[in-house]
Formats: structure tokens, sequence, C-alpha cells
């Protein structure tokens, strides 16, 4: 009794760290169609810190986190989190328009080509008002680690609710 | 004078380079450690190295190979993602081996590919743009020193080439 | 080997689909590289590139894209407009680009749309037999 007191508290469950997270809210969406998400830039992004020195702005592959993020979230959401992990399998033509500083908040787009079980196509693009920083072509591959390997089945449980904990933090549901 | 603020993340995703020919080719390494914070949000349960952060490992090995082949004269920024495309995830104990060649190389910019390998597994191929920002980007302001070559890429580069980027270019 | 005007043309487009990201048949002849294609400066210098790669010949930007680094020149554009002299320039300098609707009205926020699939075609056929 006291083992399954313990589960369903917090005390063995880690509290999740939130440093790897390169979107602040997700804003909208519509299954299957299209996500928008925001990000802000602060100076207090440790990293900003050497990329660059007397130049903070966000690294360009924080930008393209930020869209792959975006994407993911809307093939979970849309999937109803059926798979546990969600990977960039390929990013085309990512350009860098503009920087973002400290200070700018960045509203991402993506919208899906298709989304299909192990794989999705998406465009996304981020923008600040009307500057556009940043777009690209991404193709994502999902799968359950129980697919490999059936030892990692609750693996594949524990990470899709986190994802779903996640999700609802983000979405403010 | 120069203050040295410690701070959590640095932003260097490469440990070592196993070879660097100026102005053709390098070789980098990273090791993947569960000591890396990121990676407990990437993912909760399941650490895996995250492929952008791949691609910044890729754009600092090509990057600083292309700086280099210019004697570090102008701040070399990554321009464009012309592709990337990963094959397999890479997990905490895997050592990645980077590869980069240039592929073209003008004032403006370079272009570059290049390959990620574990042992003897493709794990991703990626071909980049970087840009030239003295020569390029018209009309924006930027400080005078190259801020994008700084002390901790010239360490990785001790004993490979005998001219480094220095914190104060002249003009 | 010469190549025909319709090879020059195939590999062209399959560079501005590669560097662009786009499908064949959004590559047309009169497509225009920025307003129809959604080319940036970065992408200018990938095609330069890529062009280079694909024919096997030297595609200086300043040639192929002249406009940049004219833009702030006093001399050729004032008022919005290009010069006589700007004007005269632009023409010396791009012999593979048709001025003559441009010459009307010569608006340098029209600039853009005078570069086309169809003058880099122009562009590399005249590289190619000058070679």
């Amino acid at each position: 009794m006291l083992k399954k007191m313990l589960e369903n508290s917090n005390i063995l469950t880690k509290i999740p760290s939130m440093k790897f997270i390169l979107i602040d809210k997700i804003v909208s969406f519509e299954l299957g169609s299209t996500l928008t998400a925001t990000k802000s830039v602060s100076l207090a992004e440790e990293y900003l810190a050497d990329h660059f020195p007397v130049f903070p702005v966000l690294p360009g592959v924080l930008l393209l986190e930020g869209l792959i993020e975006s994407a993911s979230w809307l093939v979970r959401k849309t999937q109803d989190f059926s798979n546990s992990m969600v990977l960039l399998q390929e990013a085309k033509n990512v350009r860098y328009n503009s920087f973002a500083a400290p200070g700018m908040k960045i509203q991402y787009t993506v919208t899906a080509k298709s989304i299909d079980d192990k794989s999705s196509i998406f465009k996304g693009i981020g923008v600040c008002g009307d500057t556009q920083i940043v777009s690209a072509n991404l193709v994502l591959r999902h799968f359950n680690l129980a697919e490999k390997n059936d030892r990692l089945a609750r693996t594949d449980r524990t990470l899709i609710d986190s994802m779903k904990q996640r999700w609802n933090l983000l979405s403010g549901n | 004078m120069v203050f040295f603020l410690g701070h959590d993340m640095r932003w260097i995703w490469i440990d070592k380079f196993i070879e660097f020919n100026s102005g053709r080719s390098a070789v980098s390494l990273k090791n993947v450690t569960l000591a890396e914070e990121h990676l407990h949000d990437h993912f909760p349960s399941f650490p895996v190295m995250p492929e952008c952060l791949m691609i910044e490992a890729m754009a600092q090995t090509a990057g600083i190979l292309v700086g280099e082949a210019r004697d570090f004269q102008e701040k070399v920024i990554l321009a464009k993602i012309k592709n990337a495309r990963f094959f397999d995830y890479v997990v905490p104990g895997d050592t990645i081996i980077l590869h980069a060649e240039i592929e073209s190389i003008s004032a403006e910019a370079a272009s570059t590919t290049g390959k990620i390998m574990r042992g003897d597994d493709r794990i991703a191929e990626i071909s980049l743009m970087f840009s030239h920002i003295d020569n390029n980007l018209a009309g924006k302001q930027f400080p005078e020193e190259n801020f994008v070559f700084t002390d901790t890429f010239n360490s990785l580069i001790d004993g490979f080439v005998t001219k480094k980027a220095s914190a104060e270019q002249a003009p | 080997m010469a190549m025909s005007r319709d090879e020059i043309f195939a590999e062209v487009q399959e560079v501005l689909v590669d560097a662009l990201g786009l499908d064949d048949d959004e590559v047309t002849e009169d497509a225009t590289l920025m307003g129809d294609l959604g080319a940036e400066s970065i992408d200018f210098l990938d095609i330069v590139f890529r062009l280079e790669k694909s024919f096997g010949i030297k595609v200086p930007r300043e040639e192929l894209f002249p406009a940049e680094s004219m833009m702030n020149n006093p001399e050729y554009v004032s008022g919005g407009k290009l010069t006589v002299k700007g004007l005269a320039e632009f023409k010396a300098r791009m012999p593979h680009t048709d001025f003559s609707t441009f010459e009307a009205n010569p608006d340098i926020n029209k600039l853009p749309d005078l570069f086309t699939v169809d003058s880099i075609v122009n562009f590399i056929e005249q590289k190619l037999a000058a070679a």
C-alpha cells in the first residue's frame, strides 16, 4: 500500500526539467492540418552568452527545433499520442532570414502536407511581427520503441504520459 | 581585460578535431553522455541526441573549416540548411564522428557537405550554406570584432592549424 | 558537345527545384525568382554554386545577379528609380535579361521581376557559347 501511495505521488516521478523545449505556448491548432506556437527569446537563456558574445541571437538550429517541436505536437495530438517517439527524418531548404534577439517573440506556424501513421510532411515558418525569421520543409518519422524491442513497451507508455502532460502545460488545458 | 563568466550550457557541440585539411575537409568527434542536461528533456525516459544539435555539431565543424580557409577574416554564420537527413538516432554512450567537406567557397558564401557516422553506421547526411557576413548582408549593423570564432573554437583547432582567429580583427 | 536550350532549361529547372524546394511544374520559363519562386538572398548564392557545379563553368554572382551592390549606389538609383546611367549600367551587366517593359518605368521595386528563369537560361547559354 505504501508502494502504491508513493507511486501515486510525485516522489518517484522525476519532476521534469524544462531546459530543452524551444516553444513556450501552443496558441492554436487544427487536427491534421496546422498548429501555431510561440517562443519568447530572453537573455536568461544560457547559450546566448556563447552565441554570440556581444551579439546574442537564438542559434539557427534552435529556430529549427521550434518548428520541429511545433510539427511534432501536431502529429502527437492528431494521432492521440499513439506513437511515443517523433523525430526529425529530414529538414530541407531551411532558410534564415533575420536574427531572433532577446526581447523578441517568435510565432511558429506549421502546416501538414500529410500525416500518416509513421511519417509526416510539413512546411513551417517562424515570424516576429512582419519579419520572417525562418522557413523550412520537414519530414518527421514516428514510432514506438516496442516495435523493435518489446521490452521497451513500458518506456513507450511512460514517454507517452510525459508528452501528454507536457501538451497540457504548453497548450494551457 | 577579459571576464570569463561561467555558465551551464556552453554552445559547443563538438569535442575535438581528428583531422583538418585546410581549405578542403575536416573530421571531428562528439561524445554523447547522460551528463548533458538537455537529454533529460529529449526525451524523458528515453534520451536521444536532438537532431537539431547534430546539425549544429556539423555546422560548427564545417564553419570552422570554412572560416579557417579564409584565415578567419570574416564572420561565418549558418545561412541555410540545404538538406539534413537522419537514418538513426544517437543515444548516451555513443560517439559520433563528423566528416565535413567544402564543396564551394567564394568571398560571400560557402557550401559544405558532410556525414555523421557512429562506428560503421551512417547516422546523417547534412549539406549547409554559410554566409560571410562582412561581405554580405547589406545594411545590417554588426559589432566590429569577430564574435563568431571565440577562444573556445580556437582551442579546438590547436595543433591543427597555425593561423587562429583573434578577438579583434584589424578593420 | 553543345547543349540545346531545352537541355539547359531542364538542368536549370532541376537546380531551382533543389535549391528552393519546389515542384517541377512551379519552375516555368517566365517565373520570377523572387516573386514567383520565393528565392531570397542566400538562395541566390546557393543557386550560383549549383549552376557552377551543374554546368562546369564559373558563374560570378555579380554577373548573374548584380542588383544588390548597385542598388545602394546613388549614381544608379535615385528617388526609387534607376537613373539613365543606372539603366545603362544594368543593361550592360545583364545582357541575359530583357529590359524592354521595365524601361518605361524603371522602378527599383520592380527590378526583382526581371530575374526570371528565362534570364538564367540565357545567361548559361551565353556563357557556354563563349567557353
